[in-house]
């Protein structure tokens, strides 16, 4: 059941979120040829008024864009995830003949899939950006080595894998957060929507809290915060973020299962 | 056989509002029975409870001898109220939806009340009008091989003249040893085909029994009946 709860969950997002993700790769496009006429020693496009502003008008729509389908694709996410869940939908999903986990991680997981993609893209985005300037990709390389190096870390590739892996991590706790405060605001008799937005702030300030008293804490038993801290980068954030997915998944759990409260 | 229903001091409260009072009751097998109250009753809170889209505060309900869970959905075939069809997809994509999660889901069986009822397979949801969206729900409902069906309000957004065919289509197309609980306001177009009758007022069960026997002890049709009882 969760291979057809996944296949379903994958085809109602597609329509909109794969051609959102093709319009980065288009802008991307565009943006590069663009600022490689603009360095081109055999054309100057300040010249010409109406090239001028279309550059400028290619690039800012680039910028745009980028914002347009990060953004967007978060709002679409927690919409779709709302009104399938909690909303209407919601009683065809619950009476389906299948298990609450099932459901939760059909959908996180394709939640998160897409804003993997969404962010990878963009990142590429910005790097074929760096690349369209002769030179500037080896800096950055160099930089963020020694950057690495500086903060206490030791540059290789298990740390760098791991990084990564600390990033998708920390991508799904965020995805779970939201499903944890969606869940917990459909508790509430009114203002279901409104309820989740409180749980989420209020959420974020504990977790911001939490933070503030771990680092109070490593300054008590360590004086050498900045080393203790900054030496492991991909640790602290691989073990919050599992931390995190836990609660959060849990949370999701316990009220799409024992609490569940559908208008 | 175990009835395919049992409540025990069955209790919902909202708030400070008591939906269901302690209810006690059990729905025997290859029944139809109407689930008959005025607006605020309990009717729906009890069907949620059934479905496991609500958890009583106390008590206990057993749906086949189990509590709600995934093996009750199996037996359970549920019309809501309210539309949850997803609105992009097309009638036929919500036909295989349906085979995909329900093993007794009768595919041939839809496409037939399709075509009865004249409704494109092609068509999307999004285009189509809310009465003809209820059409296409107790299509698929009424397309499964279940235990229990609980038809929450099934005529109520249909135009007059679709009423009797799909009370014919809930008649027609039920599973003999299975069990129909229908709750409606529109008891003169249902009592016809009801076995028996459940009144609820303010979450208590206040009768429980068979629709020929009131019709003979009250003199009256149910309808009739049901006014009285409930009158304001």
């Amino acid at each position: 059941m969760l291979g057809k709860l996944m296949k379903y969950e994958w085809q109602s997002t597609w329509k909109l979120l794969l051609p959102a993700n093709l319009l980065i790769v288009v802008m991307t496009f565009f943006a590069c040829i663009t600022i490689r006429i603009g360095r081109s020693s055999h054309y100057d496009i300040t010249e010409n008024d109406g090239v001028l502003f279309s550059a400028i008008m290619i690039l800012v729509t680039y910028i745009g864009s980028m914002f347009v389908v990060m953004i967007g694709t978060a709002i679409y996410l927690i919409y779709r995830f709302y009104t399938s869940a909690y909303g209407d939908q919601g009683y065809l999903l619950h009476t389906l003949p299948v298990d609450k986990h099932h459901i939760i991680i059909a959908k996180v997981a394709v939640s998160t899939a897409w804003v993997l993609l969404s962010s990878f893209l963009i990142y590429l985005s910005v790097l074929f950006i760096f690349a369209s300037d002769d030179g500037v990709i080896p800096e950055l390389v160099d930089s963020m080595e020694s950057l690495t190096r500086e903060i206490g870390g030791k540059p290789s590739v298990f740390a760098g894998i791991m990084t990564l892996i600390a990033f998708v991590i920390s991508i799904l706790a965020r995805v779970l957060k939201v499903t944890a405060c969606l869940s917990l605001g459909q508790l509430s008799a009114n203002h279901k929507l409104l309820m989740s937005f409180a749980y989420y702030f209020g959420i974020y300030f504990l977790q911001q809290m939490a933070g503030s008293f771990y680092y109070a804490f490593l300054g008590l038993i360590n004086s050498k915060l900045d080393t203790y801290y900054y030496g492991r980068p991909w640790e602290v954030t691989l073990i919050a973020g599992l931390v995190y997915v836990v609660i959060f998944y849990a949370v999701t759990w316990y009220t799409m299962d024992k609490k569940l409260n559908l208008d | 056989m175990t009835p395919i229903v049992q409540c025990r001091g069955l209790t919902k409260v909202y708030g400070r509002k008591i939906a269901l009072n302690q209810i006690c009751m059990d729905l025997e097998r290859g029944r139809i029975i109407g689930l008959l109250g005025p607006n605020g009753s309990g009717k729906t809170t009890l069907i949620k409870i059934m479905n496991g889209l609500l958890n009583p505060t106390a008590g206990e309900i057993l749906i086949g001898g189990v509590r709600p869970g995934v093996e009750t959905k199996y037996k359970i075939s549920y019309l809501p109220e309210r539309t949850y069809l997803y609105p992009g997809m097309r009638v036929e994509e919500m036909v295989r939806y349906f085979q995909d999660f329900y093993p007794d889901f009768r595919m041939d069986r839809a496409y037939d009340m399709l075509a009865r009822l004249q409704i494109d397979p092609r068509e999307r949801l999004k285009n189509l009008s809310k009465g003809t969206k209820e059409k296409v729900q107790l299509i698929l409902v009424m397309s499964r091989d279940a235990d229990l069906y609980i038809l929450d309000e099934p005529i109520a957004g249909v135009d007059p003249a679709s009423r009797d065919y799909i009370l014919h289509t809930i008649v027609q197309n039920y599973n003999r040893n299975a069990t129909i609980l229908l709750s409606t306001h529109l008891i003169a177009d249902v009592e016809n085909i009801l076995d028996e009758v459940v009144f609820i007022r303010y979450g208590n069960i206040i009768l429980q029994a068979g629709a020929e026997q009131i019709r003979r002890h009250e003199g009256k049709s149910i309808d009739r009946f049901f006014r009285e009882v409930f009158a304001c």
